[in-house]
């Protein structure tokens, strides 16, 4: 049996039920990583999956030319540019992110792949160190982009976690997902960050974007893209968090990750392709 | 990917207040009828849609889409929260008509309490009519007229022990029937 509702009933149940939970956040609740917890979680998993590895694994190919153990000398190249940044050297601020690596990468040929390893790990050490106790919020300038520290770390989670991937996937290993303390500052910021691959894919088209990220650590986010607008079009987007953080990493093309979609769907696409814009390889 | 159930609850979970307004938009009319096949009267039908949503959106976990649908989950919630408020209404009003039977220079029930008392009685009346005559005696004396089980034995003729089991079913039947009307729901 159905019945007609009593005017105002709706109202009085939304209001009823955003006192006992806001919008947007999901349950069960998770904890959530601080900026250095989650780059401290990725840096382990990474060397945990390195510490994995057969001898032969090393030498696979696994991205542009660089085999695995290049890659890790390519990580390696970063996290001293990374601790330059930290220490105010300019000279970092808007060198390529390959090129300023690429030496690093190369040096590693030849080398026995344990030392490349434990380099790794002592350099991802030291930039922990280097921002334990500092100024989260501190302006940092590298490869091209001004980032508080905060934010800086987060990204570096997110590229660990995209290369721990990238050979795991060389290896014939399953993919590995962050836990979800660490899913949440990684959504957080690539939600952030999701108007400014906006503006670097030419989305100028104003569009309010209700994202919902799916899964353990997921939550939902509303963000305006596009030129702003007091009437920007309206488009739902719902996806599994950890396909979407694939798509921010731009290891999953938009039309690949599995999305249902309100509104009009030629925006959505040019809004996931937007989320993939600021990847760095 | 469609917008099945197990998507709905994904997005529950995720805290998708638009969700929730489209689960409400298409369920809460049942729920309503629901809850008014159970509770006959619109105010308490109204306070457990809003119970059933609000657990929905405080414990979306708690829904598995394998064990059936959303809208099966909701309407099982409303039945358990109309039935809990007749069963607390009962009680209730058990527990006043003693008390004003224990103090007769008492100043009685205000208007509202005997509009209140009323509806419930109205609401609860035809469930407790469908008893067989055993069982209904034996929850009228229990519940509105106090008597212990000793006392029910007593007045009835019966042994203590089959007093007991008799309100006992009494109960089980009453739930049972209030139940069915709302399982009789189309």
């Amino acid at each position: 049996m159905t019945a007609s509702l009593p005017a105002g009933l709706r109202e009085r149940v939304m209001a009823a039920t955003h006192q006992v939970r806001q919008a947007g956040q999901s349950v069960p609740e998770v904890s959530e990583d601080s900026p250095a917890e989650a780059f401290g979680h990725a840096a382990d998993a990474f060397y945990q999956t390195l510490c994995s590895l057969t001898g032969d694994d090393w030498g696979l190919p696994v991205l542009r030319d660089l085999d695995v153990q290049g890659l890790v000398g390519h990580l390696i190249g970063v996290e001293d540019d990374v601790q330059r940044a930290l220490a105010g050297d300019p000279g970092v601020a808007s060198t390529d992110h390959v090129q300023s690596t690429q030496p690093a990468a190369l040096r590693q040929a030849g080398r026995p792949t344990a030392g490349t390893r434990e380099d790794w790990r002592h350099a991802a050490d030291r930039t922990l160190a280097a921002v334990t106790g500092g100024d989260l919020d501190a302006v940092v300038a590298l490869h091209g982009f001004p980032l508080r520290v905060r934010d800086l770390l987060v990204a570096r989670t997110f590229e660990l976690w995209t290369h721990e991937n990238d050979i795991r996937t060389a290896a014939g290993l399953s993919l590995a997902a962050p836990a979800p303390s660490t899913l949440r500052p990684m959504t957080r910021l690539a939600t952030a960050l999701l108007p400014f691959g906006a503006v670097f894919t030419d989305l100028h088209e104003p569009v309010s974007v209700h994202l919902v990220l799916t899964g353990p650590g997921g939550g939902t986010w509303d963000v305006a893209v596009g030129d702003p607008s007091p009437e920007p079009a309206a488009l739902g987007i719902v996806t599994d968090v950890v396909g979407f953080c694939r798509l921010f990493s731009n290891r999953i093309a938009p039309a690949d990750l599995d999305v249902f979609v309100t509104g009009d769907p030629r925006l959505a696409r040019s809004v996931l392709t937007a989320a993939t814009a600021l990847a760095l390889d | 990917m469609e917008p099945t159930d197990p998507l709905l609850a994904a997005r529950l979970a995720a805290g998708d207040d638009h969700a929730l307004a489209e689960v409400f938009d298409h369920l809460a009319p049942t729920v309503y009828g629901a809850a008014l096949r159970v509770l006959g009267e619109g105010a308490a039908a109204q306070d457990v849609v809003q119970d059933v949503f609000v657990e929905l959106w405080s414990h979306p976990d708690r829904y598995d889409p394998k064990a059936g649908t959303l809208g099966t989950y909701l309407i099982v919630l409303a039945r358990h929260r109309a039935v809990d408020l007749v069963r607390s209404e009962l009680r209730r009003l058990a527990r006043q008509e003693r008390h004003y039977r224990l103090t007769p220079e008492g100043p009685g029930p205000t208007p509202s309490d005997a509009v209140t008392a009323a509806d419930t009685a109205d609401a609860v009346r035809a469930a407790v009519r469908l008893l067989p005559d055993d069982q209904r005696q034996v929850v009228e004396l229990a519940y509105f007229q106090g008597l212990s089980y000793r006392e029910v034995a007593l007045a009835t003729g019966i042994p203590e022990g089959t007093a007991k089991s008799r309100l006992r079913l009494a109960l089980a039947k009453l739930e049972s029937a209030l139940d069915r009307q709302l399982l009789e729901s189309p």
